[in-house]
């Protein structure tokens, strides 16, 4: 269980959260809606640690990760699937996947994980030893989501899986994603623009705007909103 | 034997050090994107200690494995201690530091070791072999340069194409932020890189030592031509800088030979400039590759 509170991050004097918390348990996903700049990508980068927050906490199980160095936040068992430049473009698809859980020191588990990823996405197999800048976005994007599920992760982070990704590909991520959900008991943090899709796989859901929380709850009651959806979901 | 062939073996020799210099100075840009300006400096400081060892009665080998395991320590060490601090600054405050430390090397050289023009022991003999009636310009010593120069090259390569460690290494150097996130301790990372040039750096100084004598700066124009080295193969590709290294080794002893030895720094700085102009991408350069 990753639990945030009153997590506030300033890039200077800008402030680019003020005072978020959140909660995601065992077994769900948590959508995190916004335009953007709304903050919700600062959000991911200071739970995995790459961006020092200026005040509050994350914990992760209970144990407080605030202050951990990104590699050791890793290491626990959050994977963070950045937006966009996500993967190795110099290394192989390969080398890539094999990277996602080196860490784990479990070259058994790991060969099965991999051979896994290959067949959740069977483009990167046929691919396996080029290197990964000759792969298109949509490639790129599985590579990325691949490579977090081979370190078989209690927690994941996905900023904005949706890009670049054809809109079957990306339902097949999902589906796979919302298994292990179910079987694993991962926690999943799902941040996307395109809050239809989203809040439709999603357990519950937050809504950021200009780094403030303004609706927070259950996926089904945000839908419900009318208001709130023309207002900050565009749809 | 001809002119030439004794030329050509020469500047094998020769290039073979060059390449190691390359190779150290390529491993660093390409993990920190920082020239190590003073790799020299640091080879000569553990060519010394090297010299130090065999002066106080220990024999060559032990010398030898003086000099690569100091040159090991010693790039740990700054870069712990003097590229680690600096980290996020911009690469010329750290190139800027290396320059500091080249200075600073060299004047702590004649205070440790005195400044007297030293010679250093081959592990071989220096003459040349006799192949049937005549002799050929390529000693044993020769041959062991080109073979631990070599060596040092293919247990690289296996380190970093074939073992987790070595992919950690050149995940770290293409992107730490993301290597970060998949668990790799992207800082010992770092370290190890600074380690294993410094090694590959130490390796070219007590090769080169019994032919250039050991001083202070004796390490400085072999810095110089290591650097043509790795410009002209492109400074991103370790291939590059062995064969830009062996390049310059041959083309210096051309120069030389043909036209005179007091020209070989020259010869360097006519190939740095036309490289610059004509390639300034080098022979290997992923650069455009990694744009796409």
């Amino acid at each position: 269980m990753l639990e945030v509170t009153d997590l506030t991050v300033a890039y200077g004097t800008v402030v680019a959260l003020h005072g978020i918390s959140l909660t995601v348990a065992d077994s769900s996903i948590t959508a995190v809606l916004g335009a953007n700049g709304a903050g919700k990508t600062t959000l991911v980068r200071t739970i995995s640690g790459l961006t020092r927050p200026r005040g509050g906490s994350v914990r992760l199980d209970g144990r407080d990760i605030t202050r951990l160095a990104p590699e050791e936040i890793a290491r626990l068992g959050v994977a963070h699937v950045p937006q966009g430049q996500g993967v190795l473009a110099e290394l192989t698809v390969d080398e890539n996947l094999r990277l996602g859980g080196l860490w784990r020191r479990d070259p058994k588990g790991q060969r099965g994980a991999l051979a896994e990823a290959y067949e959740l996405f069977p483009p990167l197999a046929s691919r396996r030893h080029l290197a990964a800048f000759s792969l298109s976005g949509g490639e790129r994007q599985m590579l990325s989501v691949g490579r977090a599920l081979v370190a078989r992760p209690r927690m994941l982070l996905l900023d904005e899986p949706s890009l670049g990704l054809a809109r079957r590909a990306l339902i097949q991520i999902m589906a796979r994603i919302k298994t292990l959900v179910a079987e694993r008991g991962l926690a999943v943090l799902l941040i996307e623009q395109n809050a239809k899709s989203a809040l439709s796989v999603a357990d519950d859901a937050m809504v950021l705007h200009l780094g403030k929380v303004v609706a927070q709850g259950r996926a089904h009651q945000l839908l419900s909103e009318e208001g709130l959806r023309h207002a900050y979901l565009g749809f | 034997m001809s002119r030439f062939l004794v030329l050509t073996l020469n500047g094998l020799t020769q290039g073979a050090i060059y390449a190691a210099m390359a190779l150290a100075l390529v491993m660093i840009w390409r993990a920190t994107r920082i020239i190590n300006f003073a790799q020299g400096a640091m080879a000569m400081f553990t060519t010394y200690l090297a010299l130090f060892a065999v002066d106080h009665g220990a024999p060559y080998w032990a010398g030898f494995v003086v000099a690569l395991s100091s040159g090991l320590l010693l790039g740990a060490i700054v870069e712990r201690v003097i590229v680690r601090p600096v980290e996020t600054a911009p690469p010329l405050n750290v190139v800027i530091l290396t320059l500091g430390l080249l200075l600073f090397l060299e004047a702590l050289a004649p205070m440790a070791f005195g400044g007297q023009i030293r010679s250093f022991p081959p592990a071989f003999s220096i003459v040349g072999l006799h192949l049937g009636n005549s002799q050929v310009a390529f000693s044993p010593f020769d041959a062991f340069t080109l073979g631990s120069v070599l060596a040092v090259m293919v247990l690289l390569l296996l380190l970093f194409q074939k073992t987790n460690l070595g992919l950690r290494m050149r995940a770290s150097a293409f992107n730490p932020e993301v290597s970060r996130l998949l668990g790799i301790r992207v800082g010992r990372m770092l370290t190890l890189g600074w380690a294993l040039a410094s090694l590959v750096g130490a390796l070219a100084g007590v090769l080169i030592a019994p032919s250039l004598l050991l001083y202070p700066t004796f390490m400085d124009q072999v810095l110089v031509f290591g650097f043509t080295g790795a410009v002209l193969g492109g400074l991103d590709s370790a291939v590059g800088a062995v064969v830009g290294g062996l390049l310059i080794g041959f083309a210096l002893s051309f120069v030389g030979g043909y036209l005179g030895s007091d020209l070989e720094t020259v010869g360097a700085l006519v190939i740095l400039i036309a490289v610059l102009m004509v390639r300034p991408r080098g022979l290997f350069s992923l650069q455009r590759l990694r744009q796409v």
